[in-house]
């Protein structure tokens, strides 16, 4: 009997010491690993939106929290003025998996400035066409206070050919985005404005 | 359908061994006669989906709702751990047949990179409960074939005449890379 | 084992993954580029070193039925910190290595040290058996890596070699390369071990 106490004494020390040590680590470095994240994960997309380089807004985030989901927005700013959003959302039904993607909102016009892939899994030559600046096109001028759909069903977006779930996907994610400003504009903005 | 493209995926096009590299292992080391080819086989196939099951629920029961993701490694290999250790208890007074042929390629499986990087392509997928347990029971089974095939090929080249320095691993290696070459026409079925 | 020899063995007599047979997933599976092989070599290595300290410290603390048990947890804790600070500290190879960081815990050559050497000796020739053979690891891994970098996309460290002529030998960056190349090597390495007159064949 006391040996199966020592051997549980021995196995509880060391996890505990493990735990420990770990949970230190990972505090330590947690805002690290998400800036490094950003960077090079979501940077080129953030890049590529605004058409200016992401170390001048990288910086300016905040996270959004609706239903459970929480949506990292960057925002640019004009002097005071927040001139521009970019929500980032994953969006359901894709081939491999989810597609995550991060939509312009240019906040003068009510108008989406356009959509960029941060990350997906789909198959090459197949949904990862979706990545196609002829595709993104279409999210160009999208009016906000909208929802979009496929051609298929009735929409306006042309789905791209053999890669429907892929396009869906990608509707999927901008409505998350286009609902999350209709109802949480106010709420975002007053967001930014608390930073 | 869908599932059956998945599972189809998993064994050929993906094949865990000979396109992901996992589980060399034991491929290069319990690989020279069809028999113990066959027993690792089974073996991997039977704990890498029960593995999966388990590490698959304590990453969205356990870890997510508390923030611990980073956890994922030092959990995943104690559960697998401590599952092997309970099959072998199980089997040993359950079913004297089973243990006799599985027994001995249980311990070896717990070091087996197949059944860990299963249950961590698992969550690198996203898959849902159903899709995973498909996914994880193909890829062992991919595992399994990969294995068995190579047992035979390994058989005959027992006889063969290689050059003294070859013999041995590396020309199991040099085996393996055809077999890989093989598999690779199998890419475009599937996914 | 006297300490020098522990701190040598590691790049010749018990060179992984070609003279002690272990490690074989890494070696080929991050060996498509000569900078991911030095970064899995020396993750591999810092764990190594490490794990070897603690079990080493640890080794008449740890009741011998728990060895196994005990030893995992101390090797899963510290791939834990090393994927951690990777991503912390060197983010994109931490992609490029993707699931193959977590994989170190099933790395053979690790419990193999642990349970081979750590287990009874102690604490400084086993950090030092483990310094030796995590860079006899590292500078096979790189090896490789080279070899099949600079044949498969003609790039060494990602510069280019060649120039826009080159048509590189895509083959070698696929799976069915990295068995190839690792089996040569392997024959080319027990080649020069049989004229040395040593006798050695992995079986």
């Amino acid at each position: 009997m006391r040996d199966i106490g020592r051997l549980v004494l021995v196995l509880v020390v060391i996890c505990s010491l493990s735990a420990a040590s770990l949970s230190y680590v990972r505090t330590s470095l947690a805002t690290r690993i998400e800036q490094q994240g950003d960077y090079y994960v979501r940077g080129p997309a953030l890049a590529r939106l605004f058409q200016q380089p992401a170390s001048q807004l990288l910086a300016n985030k905040v996270k959004i929290t609706r239903d459970g989901t929480e949506y990292p927005v960057f925002f640019r700013k004009d002097g005071d003025q927040v001139t521009g959003l970019a929500v980032e959302a994953a969006g359901q039904g894709g081939y491999g998996g989810p597609i995550v993607m991060m939509i312009g909102i240019d906040l003068a016009t009510d108008t989406v400035l356009g959509v960029e892939i941060v990350s997906h899994s789909e198959t090459p030559g197949l949904g990862a066409q979706v990545e196609k600046a002829g595709f993104r096109q279409q999210w160009v001028g999208l009016p906000l206070g909208s929802s979009v759909a496929l051609a298929g069903s009735g929409g306006s977006v042309d789905a791209i050919t053999g890669a429907t779930f892929s396009s869906s996907a990608m509707v999927d994610g901008t409505n998350q985005v286009l609902d999350l400003m209709n109802k949480n504009r106010a709420a975002i903005l007053a967001e930014i404005a608390g930073r | 359908m869908d599932l059956i493209i998945l599972a189809v995926g998993a064994i050929f096009v993906q094949n865990i061994l000979l396109a992901q590299y996992l589980g060399n292992c034991p491929f290069c080391g319990v690989s020279k006669k069809t028999g113990t080819a066959v027993g690792m086989g089974v073996a991997v196939i039977f704990v890498a989906t029960l593995a999966s099951i388990f590490t698959w629920l304590a990453y969205y029961r356990l870890l997510v709702p508390r923030g611990l993701e980073y956890l994922q490694t030092l959990v995943f290999i104690l559960i697998i751990a401590a599952l092997v250790q309970l099959v072998e208890i199980f089997l040993k007074k359950q079913s004297r047949t089973l243990y006799d042929a599985l027994g001995i390629y249980l311990p070896l499986i717990t070091t087996n990179c197949a059944v860990m990087g299963i249950a961590l392509l698992n969550i690198k997928h996203g898959f849902g409960f159903v899709d995973m347990v498909v996914y994880s029971a193909a890829s062992a089974a991919g595992f399994a074939l990969a294995i068995i095939l190579f047992a035979g090929v390994r058989e005959r080249l027992f006889l063969a005449p290689v050059p003294k320095a070859m013999r041995g691993t590396a020309v199991a290696l040099v085996t393996a890379g055809i077999m890989s070459l093989a598999f690779m026409g199998f890419a475009g079925m599937g996914k | 084992m006297d300490f020098k020899q522990a701190l040598t063995h590691g790049f010749w007599r018990d060179l992984p993954p070609f003279r002690l047979v272990l490690g074989l997933c890494p070696s080929l599976a991050v060996t498509a580029a000569a900078e991911n092989g030095l970064g899995m070599g020396l993750a591999v290595t810092f764990v190594l070193i490490f794990s070897n300290m603690f079990i080493s410290l640890l080794r008449r603390v740890i009741p011998d039925k728990v060895r196994i048990a005990s030893y995992i947890v101390v090797i899963a804790t510290l791939v834990v910190l090393v994927e951690l600070s990777m991503k912390a500290f060197f983010f994109p190879l931490s992609q490029q290595l993707g699931i193959y960081i977590p994989l170190i815990v099933v790395n053979c050559i690790i419990l193999g040290r642990a349970e081979a050497f750590a287990s009874r000796n102690p604490v400084l020739i086993s950090m030092a058996d483990g310094l030796s053979v995590g860079l006899g690891f590292t500078v096979s891994l790189t090896l490789v890596g080279s070899l099949r970098e600079i044949l498969g996309s003609g790039t060494w460290f990602g510069m280019g070699l060649f120039g826009p002529g080159f048509e590189p030998f895509g083959f070698m960056v696929k799976a069915p390369g990295a068995f190839l190349c690792l089996g040569v090597l392997l024959g080319l390495m027990n080649a020069w071990s049989r004229r040395r007159g040593e006798i050695f064949v992995q079986t």
